[in-house]
């Protein structure tokens, strides 16, 4: 099989020497560029796909594109205010509205979906995680037996940023994505708790919940 | 612009020492026939799969090494991402998957005879390990083998 692909760090692709690879400017989680810009994603690909027609390799060429990558910073580094609702699931009632205007606007399409958990009764998950962070024996009916608790509170806390995350897209159509991550970790009460429960599963002696600390908050 | 004179110190540093596997040669197989008349199939380190498959899980050992195989048939509305890293900006791939997996834009180029044809399956593996042998020693040849068996030619690698 012929291999051709995209590369978001340069340096990596010269290390591990693969076949071909194109070595893109954007910021991590942007492979081909620009979220609903078809036009853009077919240069992109494009140029992907031109890589398979050189006759040696390894090939690493750059995307002729001089646009600086929108950098985000980790959650711990921004300065976090008093959110306006102290209580999370309050904050996230209030938010449901706006969520549910983003699916509806995306027929039917929503990240949210990892803990297996209607989003309507997300009340709930909040509870099950403060009571996880208060050091009670919390737990929801709808973990799989083969998850642990530590595991599943990551997905819980996915689908809650999804979900804040898509409910402030349809708040703010025109804000930044830069805006919608800054707000989500310095002003909003559930990115506090996200950021409480991170710091107490990286204090915490079981190896399993450290582990899953490294991808709920920096 | 490379991108690591932008990032943080601490990213730039990060991604600097990154264990990634270093190799001294390159694996080569050139194109057998036009990409027009060629099978493709899409392979991601995303961690994305199909609702409800079980997502990719965080360990203390380098990371989840397994794949997940995503149907060519699910659509946008079937397939969520599980990733473990949090380094990466989420805001893109909930507002238009195919700006790290372009199913749609694939399907595009088939009907504009750019590409011969899609495989029936994709595949997910997450990125961001710190140890890959899993996927060097097993999960990789395994994907590879269904690959192979599927009559695939071209394979379009994307990460996150």
């Amino acid at each position: 099989m012929t291999t051709t692909g995209i590369v978001l760090i340069e340096e990596h692709a010269q290390r591990v020497k693969p076949p071909r690879m194109l070595a893109v400017p954007f910021f991590f989680g942007n492979a081909l560029g620009e979220p609903d810009d078809a036009e853009y994603q077919h240069k992109v690909l494009q140029a992907t796909f031109d890589l398979l027609d050189r006759n040696e390799g390894p090939v690493l060429e750059r995307l002729p594109e001089n646009m600086v990558p929108d950098v985000l910073k980790q959650g711990s580094e921004l300065e976090a205010t008093e959110p306006e609702t102290l209580d999370a699931a309050d904050e996230l009632t209030a938010l449901r509205a706006y969520y549910e205007q983003w699916v509806n606007g995306h027929n039917g399409r929503t990240a949210v979906g990892l803990s297996g958990v209607a989003q309507r009764r997300f009340r709930g998950v909040v509870r099950f995680l403060e009571s996880y962070l208060a050091g009670e024996d919390a737990d929801l009916k709808e973990r799989p037996e083969d998850t642990s608790v530590h595991q599943y509170v990551r997905y819980c806390v996915d689908d809650l940023k999804a979900f804040y995350y898509e409910a402030r897209m349809a708040q703010r159509p025109d804000g930044a994505d830069r805006d919608i991550h800054d707000w989500f970790w310095s002003k909003t009460s559930m990115g506090a708790l996200v950021m409480s429960l991170a710091q107490k599963m990286r204090d915490d002696s079981d190896d399993d919940a450290k582990a899953v600390a490294y991808g709920i908050a920096r | 612009m490379p991108k690591l004179e932008v990032l943080s110190e601490i990213q730039r540093k990060s991604m600097l020492m990154w264990p990634c596997l270093e190799h001294d040669d390159t694996p080569w197989t050139p194109m057998a026939k036009p990409l027009s008349e060629s099978k493709v199939a899409l392979v991601t380190t995303a961690g994305l799969h199909v609702r409800g498959d079980k997502p990719f899980i965080a360990t203390q050992e380098g990371g989840d090494t397994s794949f997940r195989v995503i149907p060519r048939s699910a659509g946008v509305n079937d397939i969520i991402q599980s990733h473990t890293s949090i380094g990466f900006d989420h805001t893109g791939i909930y507002r238009d998957l195919n700006v790290t997996f372009p199913i749609d834009r694939l399907q595009e180029l088939v009907d504009r005879g750019k590409i011969g044809s899609l495989s029936d399956n994709y595949y997910s593996w997450m990125g961001a390990l710190r140890d890959v042998s899993g996927i060097v020693e097993d999960s990789g040849p395994e994907v590879a083998r269904r690959l192979k068996a599927e009559g695939v030619e071209v394979v379009l690698l994307t990460p996150t």
